[in-house]
């Protein structure tokens, strides 16, 4: 590439993709913020006012909410993590055999989230593979409650088994470009396996494994049609009951307050990233 | 020291430690294929068994297996369903996003691709925003910013919002396979007089070909699987295979419908899996969508 260009061909060129992005994406979180604050108003009248944020914050049921979308983000983004290193590790090495596991990993990639929950619901539910297995086996006396719990393991076997292989790739690629030069270095000055998991591989993998659980945390934390399917009654994520108050109640403005509460939690969080990447990663 | 070795256990020591690491490297990799056709292959196995209980015996515990098979469920979302109606939109609507995806996404991704623009940084951080925004948000208050304009509940709008989701995979993928052209060889066709006509025909378009179809599929694939733009903005006029999976799996959960329409929203992406798999050397989600 040479010098900086910014004639204004390159700009208006730059119109049709970012500019269509912006257009749609821009309003409607210019419309969710507006809304929030009573402006733009579907019912009711529009003007200033802080109520929506009290009445939001004041409910138990929305910060029970709140919270229990923070552990699944949480819990999923490290659960996934904790299987996909392992492999990605794997995939370093490998021997025969890796192409086929390749294409075997990757299959839930291409199976929407809708159809990951449906597949892990047949697994998981009272007549389900593992209960009829386990009490066929005469391991538990009833069939155990894995979906619709109130802790969200349901919610979170799924996030894990639906995108494992996106976080794999992601790891993958950060693994593949530590170069093998460095770690025969550090083998030579008599580094263990575990000295060189910790001092080489993690922290030269750091950049990959940070934007993977980033994404992951966003996708669970703002998940709806997982967490219909599998979640429990009690507490729902925040996106199923901003979507219960928008269309249930017809509360579109209490609803724009979980809305912002979701935007403002993933901006921040991608915030955080570029921050902690800053340090991991001194190049541009 | 290595020859008192060597005389003691016949072959050498290195020799022998190499042999016993590609032995245990065969059965690490036997151990996770077998996990990896039990963590994915059995799920779907489910879902084929369970499409094709018979209605008049039912799978109910304690039969591991479903005592005797039919085609009856599949018969009956066929024909008293939407099913096939949904399967027309969603098939209509996927090509019609991918294609206005492409024409929006090529100049932007030259650009981005190919010149310094100041803000370049940003710009591809603007791109992401569809796959990084809460989908549901994005889905309610789109809504009504296409309820304003007239788009909600009609065709058009549906096909709008599918290319918005699809766009960051194209945009990010053509991106980096415009950088990847060399300048050498857009220099050299210049030497020779070639217009720009010639060089795009000749250079650019043969060159991101491949990353073309990796965009197409990602593309396309994201289209046949939206949920929550479609669920709020197309239903209940437009019904695609994923909001019919979602209503055969809420307040009326009909497994056996249920996995019927599950495994006809998988089968076509498995196979586009062994496509972008076959036909790509290079692993393009990890290259384009690996940095923010």
């Amino acid at each position: 590439m040479r010098n900086k260009d910014a004639s204004l061909i390159n700009y208006l060129m730059l119109v049709p993709g970012v500019g269509f992005i912006l257009l749609f994406i821009g309003s409607s979180i210019f419309l969710t913020f507006a809304q929030s604050f009573g402006l733009f108003s579907i019912t009711g009248r529009s003007e200033f006012t802080l109520d929506n944020w009290v009445q939001v914050f004041l409910a138990r049921e929305s910060l029970d909410s709140i919270r229990f979308s923070l552990k699944m983000g949480v819990m999923s983004s490290v659960g996934t993590l904790l299987f996909a290193f392992p492999l990605a590790l794997f995939f370093r090495k490998g021997g025969a055999g890796k192409g086929m596991l390749g294409s075997l990993v990757k299959i839930p990639l291409f199976i929407p989230a809708l159809v990951a929950a449906f597949l892990i619901v047949n697994l998981l539910s009272f007549h389900g593979l593992v209960n009829t297995f386990l009490l066929r086996l005469n391991i538990i006396k009833e069939p155990m409650r894995m979906l619709n719990d109130r802790f969200g393991w349901g919610v979170i076997f799924i996030q894990i088994w639906k995108n494992l292989p996106f976080v794999l790739l992601i790891v993958m690629a950060s693994i593949a470009s530590i170069r093998d030069d460095t770690v025969d270095a550090a083998r030579n000055l008599g580094a263990g396996y575990l000295s060189i998991l910790f001092r080489i591989y993690i922290p030269l993998a750091m950049p990959g494994i940070l934007v993977s659980m980033i994404l992951m945390f966003i996708k669970a934390f703002g998940d709806f049609p997982i967490f219909s399917v599998a979640g429990p009654i009690y507490p729902s994520s925040v996106a199923v009951r901003m979507h219960v108050m928008a269309t249930l109640y017809q509360e579109w403005d209490q609803a724009a307050v979980l809305g912002i509460i979701i935007i403002f939690t993933t901006f921040f969080v991608i915030w955080a990233y570029s921050r902690f990447a800053g340090l991991v990663q001194r190049e541009d | 020291m290595s020859a008192i070795i060597e005389t003691q256990a016949g072959t050498p020591l290195h020799v022998r430690q190499a042999k016993r690491k590609k032995q245990f490297y065969i059965l690490l990799t036997a151990f996770f294929v077998a996990v990896q056709i039990i963590w994915v292959g059995i799920p779907i196995f489910m879902a084929v068994m369970w499409s094709l209980v018979d209605p008049a015996n039912p799978w109910s515990f304690p039969d591991i297996l479903p005592q005797s098979f039919s085609f009856e469920p599949w018969k009956f979302v066929f024909r008293y369903t939407n099913i096939v109606r949904a399967l027309r939109t969603s098939y209509t609507v996927a090509p019609l996003a991918v294609l206005l995806s492409f024409v929006l996404s090529l100049p932007t991704a030259y650009v981005l691709g190919r010149k310094r623009v100041p803000g370049r940084k940003f710009f591809m951080l603007i791109v992401l925003l569809p796959i990084i925004m809460p989908g549901m948000v994005v889905a309610l208050f789109l809504s009504r910013v296409f309820a304003g304009i007239g788009l909600s509940q009609t065709f058009f709008g549906l096909v709008l919002a599918h290319t918005l989701m699809g766009m960051p995979y194209m945009v990010r993928v053509l991106t980096t396979s415009f950088a990847s052209i060399p300048q050498d060889v857009i220099d050299a066709a210049e030497n020779l007089g070639a217009g720009t006509w010639v060089k795009i025909r000749e250079i650019f378009l043969p060159m991101i070909r491949p990353g073309l179809l990796a965009g197409m599929i990602f593309a396309f694939v994201t289209s046949i699987e939206e949920f929550n733009l479609t669920f709020v903005i197309g239903t209940p006029t437009y019904e695609t295979i994923p909001t019919i999976l979602f209503s055969f799996m809420g307040y009326n959960f009909i497994r056996t419908n249920a996995s019927v329409v599950a495994l006809i929203m998988m089968a076509p992406n498995i196979v586009m899996l062994f496509i972008v798999e076959r036909f790509l050397k290079s692993d393009y989600l990890a290259a384009s969508l690996g940095k923010m």
